[in-house]
């Protein structure tokens, strides 16, 4: 019984595939009458039972060693496709977290979509993003994670575009295609460019070529850098970050998804491929910065925006350009566990923040205010959100961070401990100003009647509540927590005093409105810098789109012109020599007589010309 | 005398009759240029027949056959003629350029 669940672990993703294709009937053409609701219902069920068996395989798996088993896929000459999966703790306690979250996510989504009748496409794709993420969780191999992470840039596609009548979401659906799929094509070089190096595809295999490999510096560099590339985009770093604050205009309960675990897609092929980046130093500073970048400029940006989701989904940036610290760093144990924290406290975050818009209509937190007295689940889930994101003990939050510090402490990368601190400063600032203006102050027109949101939204958003909470219970029963003595107290001080500053900040500012205008403590020009997330559009359409439209133009006019051209030159010519030889028919016998005689003479002379006497 | 003056002699003949075969507006002139170029051919049949050939002189029995060729084809060119003329009141070649591209 044990070693079936475990062995058939690999079913986990086929529930949800199947839960997919079942909702289909249920699409607004076939069945006509019924509504869509029993597509939702479905795909629920389907996903406890993905839920269940991963729970229960991972309770098999623990403590087990990691076992693999070989799918054959293609065989041509030269080259063997299997597909490797591997089947350990981690990957099934990967798999639970992605089942839950997808639970609890579907769970709110029947609540948020009361409205609305595309329940069929809606579950079909969070049921295929959930397979591909079991999959990718559970696949061994760097082939099949490509595939599979350019299957969810698809799904990804197919549900931003959820509600495709609306202008902005087709653009944002666009722009989260294409930054998505750049990243997916550098990581292809990567991935095709690591074959001839390394002989293999296979993770475990790859880290043991890493410890004795021995390649050309700048090849290896190249390669590093193609393969942080897809990740890179995946995780929304700088500076391919744009598509996630435009694919806030998807539906909510897939930012729940989006937010927690398909950015985080991109962190765990990182994370699974840091001995392979960390054979070139250069490739390890890379990812540092692009983290360090991506951290304090999302942290910032996000600090000064007046969208809920749009806060939410800058500090995704920055907590995920954390785990590319962490990774360039050389630990993936801190990044690991900042992804499983983050997830948590994330996903009540933006459960929250849906609560609120659902019944607030406006996302704009300038025009929220004075919900306290009336919210007080969502108020008290937010609130354990911001906790356990930032770096409060005993929260998970914290022990994420401490290992981060503690590691790059004891690494002697005092400037990295300096930014991450300061991140988390600014992400406690930003979360508390989120929370102060649509808690605290007093009610506006869009907030003077509010009503917690039906059972549907509050149960998952307090589930994820609970588990936010138990988090460091849970960590600690596993043994992931360092013991007392192990602690490293001065860090442990230094995050707290991080975030209880930011915290206590916003408090003042936002909470006991010491201040009447806070938009004026600061300068007004880098103020719109941070709200217009520093003129990305304006800097993706001045360098890169403007490159390729004009490029495309080009070559159109190329092709149309000067090609095209050519090719309808010698169509032309044949014409025009058609149209103007006839011409030569004149119709007068003395004509046609005068040619012969001509011709006559040509080709005697031609004929006799050696027998002529010069 | 040589051969060389009668051919010589000959080819100015046709040169002639083709110079008149193409400048004519006359169709009657142009038969007679078509005579003239015949009866160059004949001076040539001539000359070979007697300067290369005398023994059985066939050069001579086809100028007696280009002789009679040539009259027959000199009656129908003229019924030619009669034809498009009663049709078009005119022998002017330039007004034959009906059958163009």
């Amino acid at each position: 019984m044990q070693q079936i669940l475990i062995q058939s672990s690999w079913l986990i993703p086929l529930y949800p595939l199947l839960g997919a294709v079942l909702t289909i009937p249920w699409s607004p053409a076939f069945i006509r009458r019924t509504g869509p609701r029993p597509a939702g219902y479905i795909n629920l069920v389907m996903t406890l039972v993905a839920f269940l068996h991963s729970l229960m395989a991972c309770i098999q798996a623990w403590g087990e060693p990691a076992q693999m088993y070989y799918l054959p896929w293609l065989q041509v000459t030269g080259f063997e496709f299997t597909l490797p999966l591997e089947i350990s703790a981690v990957t099934l306690g990967g798999a639970i977290l992605v089942t839950g979250l997808n639970l609890l996510a579907q769970i709110y989504a029947v609540g948020y979509l009361e409205m609305d009748w595309g329940w069929a496409r809606f579950y079909a794709m969070l049921a295929f993003f959930e397979a591909g993420m079991c999959a990718l969780l559970l696949c061994n191999s760097l082939f099949f994670s490509y595939m599979l992470l350019e299957i969810l840039t698809l799904g990804t596609y197919l549900l931003v575009g959820f509600w495709y009548n609306q202008s902005l979401v087709v653009t944002g659906a666009r722009d989260a295609f294409l930054t998505k799929r750049v990243g997916d094509l550098v990581l292809l070089m990567g991935v095709l460019a690591l074959y001839p190096l390394a002989g293999t595809w296979d993770f475990d295999q790859l880290a043991i070529w890493a410890q004795t490999a021995e390649v050309d510096p700048t090849l290896m560099t190249l390669v590093a850098v193609a393969l942080v590339a897809g990740p890179m985009s995946k995780c929304a770093q700088f500076p391919l970050h744009l598509w996630l604050d435009e694919v806030m205009e998807g539906a909510l309960p897939s930012t729940i998804l989006r937010n927690t675990v398909v950015v985080a897609t991109g962190a765990w092929v990182l994370i699974k491929l840091e001995p392979v980046i960390f054979l070139s130093p250069t490739a390890c500073e890379i990812t540092i910065a692009i983290g360090a970048i991506t951290a304090v400029g999302g942290a910032l940006i996000s600090a000064a925006q007046i969208d809920i989701k749009r806060i939410l989904s800058y500090l995704t940036s920055a907590v995920m350009g954390l785990v590319f610290i962490a990774v360039g760093a050389h630990q993936s144990e801190a990044a690991l566990l900042l992804v499983l924290t983050h997830a948590l406290a994330n996903a009540l975050l933006t459960m929250s923040a849906g609560s609120i818009i659902i019944n607030c209509i406006t996302q704009d937190v300038t025009q929220l205010g004075g919900l306290w007295s009336r919210r007080p689940v969502t108020g008290l889930s937010m609130l354990v959100g911001i906790v356990g994101f930032v770096a409060i003990p005993p929260f998970g939050g914290f022990w994420a961070l401490l290992k981060l510090l503690d590691g790059l402490w004891v690494d002697h990368q005092g400037l990295l401990v300096a930014i991450v601190l300061l991140v988390n400063w600014v992400m406690a600032f930003s979360l508390m100003r989120l929370f102060g203006l649509i808690f605290a102050g007093s009610s506006q027109q869009m907030t003077i009647r509010a009503p917690e949101p039906i059972w549907l939204m509050v149960m998952p958003m307090t589930i994820g509540l609970g588990l936010t909470l138990h988090l460091p219970l849970i960590l600690q029963g596993l043994g992931l927590l360092p013991t007392w003595m192990a602690l490293n107290k001065d860090m442990a001080l230094l995050t707290i005093w991080s975030s209880l500053l930011g915290l206590a900040i916003a408090t003042l500012i936002y909470i006991t409105r010491l201040v009447d205008n806070p938009t004026a403590l600061v300068e007004r020009r880098i103020q719109q810098l941070l709200a217009y997330d520093f003129y990305t559009p304006r800097l993706y359409r001045a360098t890169v789109v403007w490159f390729v439209d004009s490029l495309s133009r080009l070559t159109d006019w190329l092709d149309r012109y000067v090609v095209d051209g050519f090719v309808n030159l010698v169509g032309l010519a044949s014409v025009f020599g058609g149209e103007t030889l006839k011409y030569g028919n004149t119709g007068q016998f003395q004509f046609y007589a005068l040619t012969i005689s001509l011709g006559v003479i040509v080709i005697t002379l031609l004929m006799s010309w050696q027998y002529l006497p010069w | 005398m040589q051969l060389e003056y009668f051919l010589i002699l000959a080819a100015a003949l046709f040169c002639i009759g083709v110079y008149g075969l193409v400048t004519s507006r006359n169709v009657i002139r142009v038969l007679m240029s078509i005579e003239l170029m015949l009866n160059a051919v004949n001076l040539n049949l001539m000359a070979f027949s007697n300067y290369l050939d005398p023994a059985s002189a066939k050069g001579q029995v086809f100028a007696v056959f280009v002789i009679t060729i040539a009259a027959a084809e000199a009656a129908v060119g003229l019924a030619i003629v009669l034809a498009i003329y009663r049709n078009r009141d005119t022998v002017d070649m330039e007004q034959f350029n009906l059958l163009k591209w």
